[in-house]
């Protein structure tokens, strides 16, 4: 630019239009020219969104062929319904009246049906029919509309993918999204798709995609969203339900005057502390005015969804009834387990990892009674069952008897209902053992679970997170009579937190917007002292995130993302974290060797010291074995090794071989499989598809361990004895009774809220028939234990009672630390209490509330 | 009914922002001046001919094999009248004349004379063709915001003070803008002939300055009006 500005400073005169004279001595310029149309996107978010759902739809075909048939079923749904009400005389269907045919006496389909005019004029004369048609075909003619837009959209997406990134449509689902990013960072060298930065980071295009729903995940980490509700009966239930989650980003994200001025920005008053009130006071009426249009539209909605279901379960009630004894992952579950930057097909894919373990977990549970009751049954309707079928065999008119058909079918679906109630012959008992697998792929899970897992109360807290199918429908079929409820009761009066919630906790990144300060997962300001971010963190209780998100978030980011850089603190932190996991892992197979006395544990050593086939034959899925393994950390360390086994067998192994490490295999798992991924990512050999599939697996794998690694330690460090009781903070909403009111309930056992009895109650010292976690990691530097893990946690130790000295009252002679009663759990007052912020403000009237915050804002 | 607790524990400050707002896929600068009621438009006239005379060009030639070369750009001294301050501007006469104009609309609209707060926005923009149903995109890369704030001055005494400090303020000014332009950021890439008009505003004859739109608003309407936000429900809507 400033070159054509330097060549003269003097007055011209007149006749500019026409080429300066001497114009073959000019400088001649080339334009670089818009050759693609994809520098300076306007709005990225949308575009990169639309990025990843063209890719995780598997191109553009697919996507067009889904919306397209979305449409027709809507229309199919709304269609049939109208023509099964008004224009089918059931008489005749039924057989209650006579058709004369005067060639033969079968009742064909086409006789049940009415005539097109008789039809027509009962739909013209009910008026709700009229009503619902209408609706539905505004509804439709939206959707239409939407979907015109969008595939103008998508077809530009289409063309950046060919164009921009080259990839064509066939050859997409063949790439991996981290490959596509990669793809993306690089050309914004080329074309400055953002113009803010010269390059862009795979975190922005994170940040950017989801925006709203690290807001989400934020908000249901800190227990600001009213999903948990205790209806009399029911116990303490969690509801969130589709239409709610609509509603709460309709409230929050993008209806009219929502919090957000565009989708990339807070509105700016919303950022100042100053009139807080006043804006809560706007939220509250916007939400309740939401409320009562739910409350309106309920009917519709409620139809709708009444008629989505029947068209869409029956036939696959019919097909499998077992499905609906089957589990899904729950709303909340996929909220609440939600890494802060971790994509849909990301979460999905560790989801689904665990779900076999989650369900033999719940089966663990089946109630005896239940289960005799179940087999009883079962025998009687399989026996009618049995012969009805004999009978219609042998002759087929049986069949033709009133209600046979129904009978058999009747019987069936209650044989299969009874058989969902029957554990497996083969199941073993292992509840604690599941529990850790699971939690190796689903990465969070409330403090007090650990130790518990054979404990109903855990269960049904599990279940909160991973629900029967049928109990997901039911809520989805209830959500429109209860969101309006929600709403206007529960989340009205939260409208002030939501406030300062949304001006605490937002932050402007250049080149990105307004983002959550969670998502950029920074330890210094929202870790967690009790997730190893002990020193590192000076985030107040308030700025904390809970069950260490941040922490694991931030691992997760890293593994999943290893070109990110992150800022440097942050890397230490991790490749410190990196480092402490491989060399417990290492010294942990020491300890093993040496020790490999019991038949279970020389396997694992066997394996350790054998090439990983091997090691997978004999580990293969079973988590049960890991439980015979070394104790305290070394006992988190091997539970790895046996699913870092399982979830790498066969995809990896062969890879991981061949990768030049066929030597060394008798390294430890957790190390090597680090080591695999930087040298094979570093290795030629290794280009194409094949290797980021792999990759990714190992990134999954190596998550895991640190998931699990994580957890046993912050389980170290809280000693047992663990303070903050997340799962059941209490909804802040009551107020100032909350921290007492948390105390107080402590007292009734039957309340949910009351933390399972742990330390004094709980038979710690009573033997388990399994030697599980729960003694060793209490006890102190085990002589068992290998030396590098001893000293590793030996300082750790020390600390962890120092740090928590407020709370703790002595030290049992096992080191087993004994817990006063004295102190309230769960709650937010309670770490204050503990002397971590000695400046903590204590309780103030609301008068105070204003001028404080506005005095430091 | 009291607050919870934590809410009294140290909210957690945010990073200011000083000057520069982030906007979407945008660059955002924002000047501030304050100025007697006499001297807006000449304030303004400084500003804005200083910035756009980083963001002209002459004009193109082109000529076969895509090739082109640019025209010559006169520059002119401007003396202010009420401020003591000059300025450099484009020498063209048919800017001068539009900017003046949106100038002059701008001063009629705050009033004269009395106490005012007003803003006046020199966004830069390329026009992205689209397909039919749709209109061309319209898609800003630079904005820059100009707020002021008109005092009321006493005496002449006063007014003399307010002229050298005018003067010297509106001088951090330019240096100010000269600063952020010399930042090497994102500009458009020079366009081919054909494109010529989704970058440059060619309409003038004798000087090409990027394409640009001059928009400004007083005081009470910095909200958001009704239109834009039915656009944005509609488009909400659609994006679902």
């Amino acid at each position: 630019m400033a070159a054509h500005f330097d060549t003269e400073y003097q007055r011209l005169e007149a006749s500019y239009s026409d080429s300066p004279p001497g114009e073959e001595n000019l400088l001649v310029h080339v334009p670089d020219g818009n050759k693609s149309p994809w520098h300076h996107i306007e709005n990225l978010d949308l575009f990169f969104q639309r990025v990843y759902n063209l890719h995780q739809k598997n191109g553009f075909t697919c996507m067009l062929l889904g919306e397209v048939f979305e449409l027709v079923q809507l229309l199919f749904v709304v269609g049939f319904t109208v023509f099964l009400a008004n224009c089918v005389d059931y008489d005749i269907l039924f057989a209650n009246k006579f058709v004369n045919h005067t060639d033969s006496s079968k009742v064909t389909l086409p006789d049940a049906f009415l005539p097109v005019d008789v039809c027509s004029t009962s739909i013209r004369d009910n008026v709700a029919v009229m009503f619902v048609l209408m609706i539905s075909g505004v509804f439709w003619l939206h959707r239409l509309i939407k979907f015109i837009y969008n595939v103008c959209c998508y077809w530009e997406i289409r063309s950046f993918y060919t164009n921009a990134l080259k990839m064509s449509m066939a050859e997409l689902p063949y790439f991996t999204w981290q490959e596509v990013q990669a793809r993306i960072v690089e050309i914004q060298k080329e074309h400055q798709i953002c113009i803010h930065k010269k390059e862009l980071t795979e975190l922005d295009i994170y940040h950017r995609i989801l925006r709203f729903k690290n807001y989400m995940v934020a908000m249901v980490n800190k227990s600001l969203l009213p999903v948990r509700f205790r209806p009399p009966l029911l116990g303490e239930s969690v509801f969130y339900t589709r239409g709610l989650k609509y509603n709460f980003e309709l409230i929050f994200f993008w209806g009219p005057g929502s919090l957000f001025e565009s989708e990339w920005s807070l509105k700016p008053q919303y950022k100042r502390g100053g009139n807080r009130l006043e804006l809560a006071d706007k939220l509250a009426s916007r939400i309740l005015w939401i409320g009562i249009a739910n409350l309106l539209l309920c009917p519709v909605v409620l139809v709708w969804q009444i008629l989505y279901a029947f068209f869409s379960y029956t036939e696959v009630i019919k097909r499998e009834p077992g499905s609906l004894g089957a589990r899904c992952w729950s709303l909340y579950g996929r909220c609440y387990l939600r890494h802060f930057n971790e994509l849909d097909h990301e979460l999905m894919s560790r989801l689904s990892k665990g779900y076999k373990a989650s369900s033999r977990y719940m089966n663990c549970f089946l109630s005896s009674l239940l289960t005799v009751v179940a087999k009883n049954v079962a025998f009687f309707a399989g026996s009618l069952l049995a012969v009805l079928i004999a009978l219609t065999i042998y002759d087929e008119d049986v069949l033709a008897v009133e209600h046979v058909l129904s009978s058999i079918t009747l019987l069936g679906v209650c044989i299969t209902v009874c058989r969902s109630f029957i554990p497996d012959k083969h199941l073993v008992y292992c509840p604690e053992q599941l529990l850790r697998v699971i939690l190796a792929h689903i990465h969070y899970m409330p403090d007090h679970w650990q130790g518990n897992a054979h404990r109903y109360e855990t269960r049904d807290q599990f279940s909160q997170l991973f629900q029967y199918k049928a109990v997901f429908i039911l809520e989805e079929l209830i959500s429109p009579l209860v969101t309006p409820f929600i709403l206007i009761f529960s989340l009205r009066r939260k409208s002030l937190e939501i406030i300062d919630f949304f001006r605490n906790f937002t932050v402007e990144v250049v080149g990105v917007g307004d983002t959550c300060s969670f998502a950029q997962m920074d330890i210094r300001q929202h870790g967690h002292p009790a997730w190893m971010s002990e020193g590192k963190t000076e985030a107040s209780i308030y700025q904390q995130a809970e069950d260490g998100k941040t922490e694991l978030s931030l691992m997760h980011f890293a593994i999943t993302n290893p070109q990110w850089q992150p800022p440097t603190e942050t890397t230490h932190f991790i490749s410190q974290l990196k480092e402490r996991v491989q060399r417990e892992a290492t010294g942990d197979r020491h300890t093993l060797t040496s020790l490999s006395g019991s038949e279970p544990r020389s396997l694992i050593a066997n394996f350790l010291a054998g090439p990983p086939s091997l090691a997978s034959l004999h580990l293969g899925r079973d988590g049960s074995l890991t439980n015979h393994g070394p104790v305290g950390v070394s006992d988190g360390a091997s539970a790895l090794r046996s699913l870092s086994v399982s979830s790498m067998r066969g995809s990896c192994s062969s890879a991981h071989r061949s990768a030049g490490h066929a030597s060394s295999a008798s390294r430890a798992m957790a190390g090597s499989s680090t080591d695999a991924r930087t040298a094979s990512s570093g290795s030629s050999v290794w280009e194409g598809q094949l290797t980021s599939l792999v990759l990714s697996e190992y990134a999954s794998t190596e998550m895991s361990i640190h998931a699990l690694y994580i957890h046993e330690l912050h389980k170290q460090q809280s000693g047992g004895e663990l303070s903050r009781h997340t799962w059941h903070r209490q909804d802040s909403d009551d107020s100032s009774d909350s921290v007492t009111e948390e105390g107080g309930s402590g007292g009734g056992n039957t309340n949910p809220r009351n933390p399972i009895p742990r330390s004094h109650t709980f038979p710690i010292s009573t033997p388990i028939s399994t030697p599980g976690p729960i003694p060793s990691s209490n006890s102190g530097p085990n002589p068992d234990r290998g030396s590098t893990p001893g000293q590793e946690v030996a300082p750790l130790q020390s600390n962890s009672q120092r740090r928590y000295g407020g709370n703790t009252d002595s030290v049992g002679p096992g080191g087993r630390v004994v817990r006063s009663a004295r102190v309230p759990m769960g709650g937010w007052a309670e770490e204050g209490r503990g002397g971590r912020h000695p400046d903590t403000v204590p309780e103030g009237s609301e008068d105070d509330m204003p001028h404080n915050i506005h005095k430091v804002t | 009914m009291a607050p919870p607790l934590y809410l009294l524990v140290s909210p957690y400050i945010q990073p200011a922002t000083v000057g520069k707002q982030i906007t979407m896929n945008c660059r955002s600068e924002v000047l501030e001046v304050s100025v007697e009621g006499r001297q807006v438009d000449e304030a303004m006239l400084a500003l804005l001919h200083t910035i756009l005379l980083h963001r002209s060009t002459g004009k193109f030639h082109y000529k076969k094999e895509g090739t082109y070369s640019i025209g010559t750009v006169g520059t002119q001294d401007i003396d202010c009248d009420f401020i003591d301050f000059s300025f450099v501007r484009v020498s063209s006469d048919e800017l001068d004349r539009v900017i003046r104009k949106t100038v002059g609309e701008f001063k009629d609209a705050m009033g004269n004379g009395t106490d005012g707060m007003g803003q006046i926005s020199l966004e830069f923009y390329q026009k992205k063709k689209s397909r039919w149903p749709f209109s061309d995109e319209c898609i800003p890369w630079e904005v820059w915001s100009i707020k002021v704030n008109v005092v009321n001055l006493a005496n002449e005494q006063e007014r003399q003070i307010c002229r050298e400090k005018v003067g010297e303020k509106l001088g951090e000014k330019v240096i100010n803008i000269v600063e952020v332009i010399n930042q090497h950021e994102y500009l458009p890439k020079m366009p081919t002939q054909s494109e010529v008009d989704n970058v440059f505003d060619t309409s003038l004859k004798d000087v090409q300055p990027y394409l640009y739109k001059i928009t400004f608003q007083i005081t009470d309407t910095l909200g958001t009006s009704v239109s834009t936000t039915m656009r944005r429900l509609i488009k909400d809507t659609l994006a679902l």
